[in-house]
């Protein structure tokens, strides 16, 4: 890294940056506080601030009550060949839609973009169908397949990259008699890395956070996180405590993927491919 | 057009295959999302088209074709207008902001900071918290008696707001919780743009003497132009389907209040289809409302290609 | 072009359809009664089973139970989607009393338990509950497992603050009817006791009122909130009972409603049996405070569940032999014992067991004897396919009174035409 001329921040940035942590964090924080107490810590006012004692003895009720282990595998392997199947497509039609010419580009990312205006409540019943034809429904393949494109991925990366490739580049590489896939590779990626980032992260939480198609197509024995969260919360009483206490589990896998992948991605690419 | 036609003028003896490359790669590319969407999204669509026609429950094996009779009952249905009109002012109240401060926040994101990561992931916390604590955090907050929000209102002297009973209130509820769940997941992806932008461009601004509000206003805004035109769109549309917000507003009624006075399109569609079991109804609904959406994307994507030109 | 795309669908859809519709064997494969068997319970909330599915797997060998559990709404929708597409229930599906109108409606999708001789065992449970589980043309879809049955629980420091009787027949002896209700109400407000009102909101109060009348809202076929004295009565008393101030609006199921038992921000909750379980979570501190007495009008109810037997099962035939073990009264007072769901099974009331069991928290209150008091002397009552949608459009009608925004003639005027609107 060079030395820039740049300001850097000052006391009130962080102030602000602070304030902004704090409103974020603390519904979350809240979740610990009556995850570590009993469910009467909601009846109470003000609501408590303080971490109880609770939390080891939920943790504990969590994992006998529901297939924890076995649902946090399979919410990883979804999440996991979702983000990467999303985040590869995605970039590869980015690159055609924003780089290359071909007849019906336009009308073709028109449709693409149209796909994402579909409400896609209904879709379950007909999507369902279509599982039990072919015999999938109870496997995660159901939970994955449907899933590994998107409209949102492809338009976001369109967006980026063209702005974030200069199209000077990629004619030299051309002169040079590069092919579209070596360009892709050697001047696309790099340049994609950010963007694939964000991506990858935003899909990796949208399918992890996924629950009403898992709860139709999934059976309990072999579930997500997502669907074993509606049996612990199941009830005409909702204990809360229980229920926050298995939200917990399921963010903190979030966490850690966030901030391993997310130092490891955004570490290595303060300074893209492009060297204006 | 005439970028091909320099480059065949420029490699002459790369024959057929590179002239294939150049055609056919692109459809190669962009295939695996229209093969899967054709697997998997198509069907349900044109099934559900299919469904909207007759009067179909759920549980029934009875399906009596209707023709148009669903649509026809849509256009008579206040609820059906009345969500729209919820839907619309929802997706003002909550989509401005949102996106202002969303940019805000990834222009103070984007420079040196100490302990980066920590900060980016706070952008999105919560996206990540759990629904159930949010709607009980929120409830607290806009809580008649009880609500922080209206004890702090109390002590300017302003009377309690009983935020779930009236329409504007419940708005501006209900947005709130809308921008705090998704500002962060905007700035992130404004982030992801902002890092493409060349660092010496902002380093000579600040040579200049240019304020941090400047360098946002007139380095990254142009600079990032098509990623915003990508989150207006991508929020017009979600936002014309918002529904958590309001199923969680409401503590999980269908309804959106007692007048419906919070109910959007989507909350409605999902009473149809889940609570009263009317497929037949939700499916027209849901047509519908997809030619809504596309109808609002298009006016917002001219009126911001007009902001562009201009 | 467009021509033939239209006339491609219907046949697509049509092919699929005829495939998802035979997807299932319609009971001609029944597996020998010796064979293994794999069976699936998907139940919501806490039916206490886990123990007798132990129980029963010891008595029949061959049989093997899995059981799923979701949250009540998402187990419904759940349900919903297996049954349009033909596939994917579980073996025996229960259903809730607020959703049950509209699967009753609809029965093809279930198999008619009287096939299997499902009316020999009519007798164990009250007219009314039968009565839920039927369709319309009379085919036995669900027998019953627990009952809510209906009393009126109470704050006794509050009651005493206020000047009235704190002992229970005393405080029974204050309403016997909704109006007396309203009437100690008046009294306990001029008593004007600090933060505390007289009932928590309309809606507990009108399902309570409503649940005791022989029609309610469906005369047959026929919706009749237009018509039927008894729905209009429910609703003005109710409202009454708003507009008189007496209300803390406290809605329920909300967060200010959960801190209100605990806090005492409310005197008087009709609740049902299940509801004790919920206040002792939510006023953990509170013991001794709340106390049970009768419910107004006599008889109630306010929720419950059945067991039903979707026909696209397998083993329909030994899903409802274990059905028919699980709901029979022998497993209903065990249940009772260890997870305290109220049986709704007749033979039981008589029942030591149930009749002389007190809860402690409730002031040693004889909860078996007055719950059961209150489920054999329910009327029964038919809940049509809409009936869930009915009430939420005339609960929505008393809640705006009780936000101000209507008066309790507008508001019943508006609960007309959007009930209307609804069929």
């Amino acid at each position: 890294m060079r030395r820039a001329f740049r300001r850097r921040p000052g006391k009130f940035t962080y102030l602000v940056l602070t304030a902004i942590a704090f409103f974020s964090f603390f519904p979350l924080y809240w979740s610990v506080v009556v995850a570590s107490q009993d469910n009467s810590a909601l009846g109470k006012m003000p609501p408590p601030v303080l971490l109880g004692g609770n939390l080891w003895f939920n943790l504990k009720r969590a994992f006998t009550m529901v297939p924890f282990e076995k649902a946090l595998i399979n919410s990883f392997l979804v999440a996991g060949s979702i983000t990467l199947s999303v985040v590869l497509f995605s970039t590869l039609a980015g690159f055609a839609f924003a780089k290359l010419r071909f007849r019906g580009r336009n009308i073709l990312l028109l449709s693409i973009i149209a796909t994402m205006m579909v409400p896609t409540t209904l879709g379950i019943i007909p999507l369902y169908m279509l599982m039990a034809k072919i015999q999938w429904t109870g496997t995660i393949y159901a939970v994955i397949v449907p899933a590994m494109v998107n409209g949102f991925g492809v338009f976001f990366m369109t967006q980026y990259l063209s702005e974030a490739v200069p199209t000077e580049l990629l004619e030299a590489g051309r002169v040079d008699g590069c092919s579209t896939i070596r360009l892709f590779w050697h001047v696309v990626l790099p340049a994609a890395r950010p963007a694939a980032a964000v991506l990858g992260m935003l899909t990796f939480l949208t399918a992890w956070n996924d629950f009403f198609w898992p709860l139709v197509v999934l059976t309990p024995e072999d579930p997500t996180v997502q669907v074993v969260l509606s049996t612990l919360s199941a009830g005409r009483i909702t204990d809360y405590s229980l229920a926050l206490t298995g939200a917990l589990i399921a963010i903190l896998p979030l966490l850690v993927v966030f901030v391993v992948l997310g130092k490891q991605i955004i570490g290595g690419i303060m300074q893209g491919a492009v060297k204006g | 057009m005439t970028q091909l036609a320099t480059e065949e003028r420029v490699v002459p003896r790369r024959g057929l295959l590179h002239r294939l490359d150049v055609k056919g790669s692109p459809y190669l590319y962009i295939a695996p999302f229209f093969l899967l969407f054709l697997g998997f999204g198509v069907f349900p669509l044109i099934f559900t088209a299919w469904v909207s026609l007759h009067d179909w429950s759920l549980l029934s094996e009875e399906h009596t074709w209707i023709g148009f009779g669903n649509y026809t009952k849509l256009f008579d249905d206040p609820a059906f207008w009345n969500a729209l009109w919820n839907t619309v002012s929802i997706w003002v109240l909550s989509t401005v902001p949102q996106l202002l401060l969303a940019l805000v926040l990834a222009h103070i994101l984007n420079q040196r900071l100490r302990g980066q990561t920590f900060w980016r992931m706070s952008a999105l916390i919560p996206n990540i918290t759990s629904v159930a604590a949010v709607a009980i955090i929120f409830s607290q907050l806009f809580g008649r008696d009880y609500g922080l929000i209206n004890w702090v209102i109390g002590l300017f002297g302003v009377d309690k707001v009983d935020w779930t009973a009236n329409t504007w209130s419940s708005h501006v509820a209900v947005s709130t919780m809308i921008i705090w769940r998704w500002t962060g997941y905007n700035a992130l992806i404004y982030l992801a743009a902002m890092q493409a932008v060349p660092k010496e461009l902002y380093d000579s601004a600040s040579l200049d003497g240019a304020t941090s509000f400047q360098q946002l206003r007139k380095i990254t805004v142009p600079a990032i132009r098509p990623t915003i035109i990508f989150t207006v769109i991508i929020s017009t549309i979600g936002g014309m389907q918002v529904l958590a917000e309001p199923l969680l507003f409401g503590g999980n009624g269908l309804t959106g209040g007692s007048d419906r006075q919070f109910q959007t399109l989507a909350l409605y569609l999902y009473e149809v289809a889940f609570g009263r079991f009317d497929f037949g109804y939700a499916s027209a609904s849901s047509w519908v409302m997809f030619l809504i959406i596309v109808i609002v994307a298009a006016i917002n994507f001219g009126i911001t290609s007009r902001l562009r030109r201009s | 072009m467009r021509r033939r795309f239209t006339a491609v669908v219907p046949i697509v859809a049509a092919a699929l359809l005829a495939t998802a519709a035979c997807g299932s064997d319609d009971g001609d494969s029944q597996a020998a009664d010796d064979g293994p068997v794999a069976l699936t319970v998907a139940t919501f909330g806490e039916f206490g089973y886990k123990e007798l599915y132990a129980e029963y797997m010891q008595l029949h060998p061959n049989v093997k139970i899995t059981e799923r559990i979701t949250k009540t709404e998402d187990h419904h929708k759940n349900l919903a989607a297996h049954l349009a597409t033909n596939t994917g229930a579980a073996d025996i599906e229960a259903l809730e009393e607020g959703w049950i109108g509209q699967f009753t409606a609809q029965p093809s999708k279930f198999v008619d338990l009287s096939e299997f001789g499902a009316n020999d065992i009519k007798a164990q449970w009250p007219e009314w509950k039968w009565k839920v589980g039927t369709s319309k043309d009379g085919k036995v879809i669900g027998l019953g497992t627990d009952a809510g049955g209906m009393a009126m629980c109470y704050r006794s420091d509050l009651f005493k603050k206020a000047g009235l009787p704190t002992d229970r027949a005393e405080v029974s002896k204050l309403w016997p009817t909704w109006e007396q209700y309203i009437e100690t109400g008046k009294k306990f407000e001029a008593a004007k006791v600090p933060g505390a009102h007289f009932f928590d909101g309309p809606t507990v109060m009108y399902r309570s009122i409503l649940g005791q009348a022989p029609v309610g809202l469906y005369d047959g076929d026929n919706v009749v909130v237009d018509s039927n004295p008894d729905v209009k009565k429910a609703f003005d008393l109710s409202a009454q009972a708003v507009t008189s101030g007496l209300s803390a609006r406290a809605e329920a199921w909300t967060p200010a409603w959960n801190a209100g038992f605990a806090k005492g921000t409310f005197a008087t909750l009709a609740c049902p049996s299940w509801m004790m379980a919920y206040i002792q979570t939510q006023a953990k501190d509170a013991t001794g405070k709340w106390d049970i007495a009768d419910v107004p009008g006599g008889g109630g109810n306010w929720g419950g569940s059945w067991l039903t037997v979707p026909k696209q099962g397998k083993h329909t035939k030994q899903a409802y032999e274990l059905a028919k073990w699980l709901t029979a009264p022998e497993q209903e007072v065990k249940v009772f014992q260890k997870y305290g769901n109220f049986p709704s099974t007749m033979t039981l009331y008589g029942d030591p067991a149930i009749k002389d069991f007190k809860n402690p928290y409730f002031n040693n209150a004889p909860v078996g004897e007055i719950f059961s008091k209150s489920v054999t002397t329910m009327k029964p009552q038919y809940l049509g396919p809409k009936a869930g949608d009915i009430n939420t459009q005339i609960i929505n009608g008393l809640t705006r009174i009780e936000q101000g925004k209507q008066t309790p003639d507008q508001s019943w005027q508006q609960v007309l035409t959007d009930v209307k609107a609804l069929l």
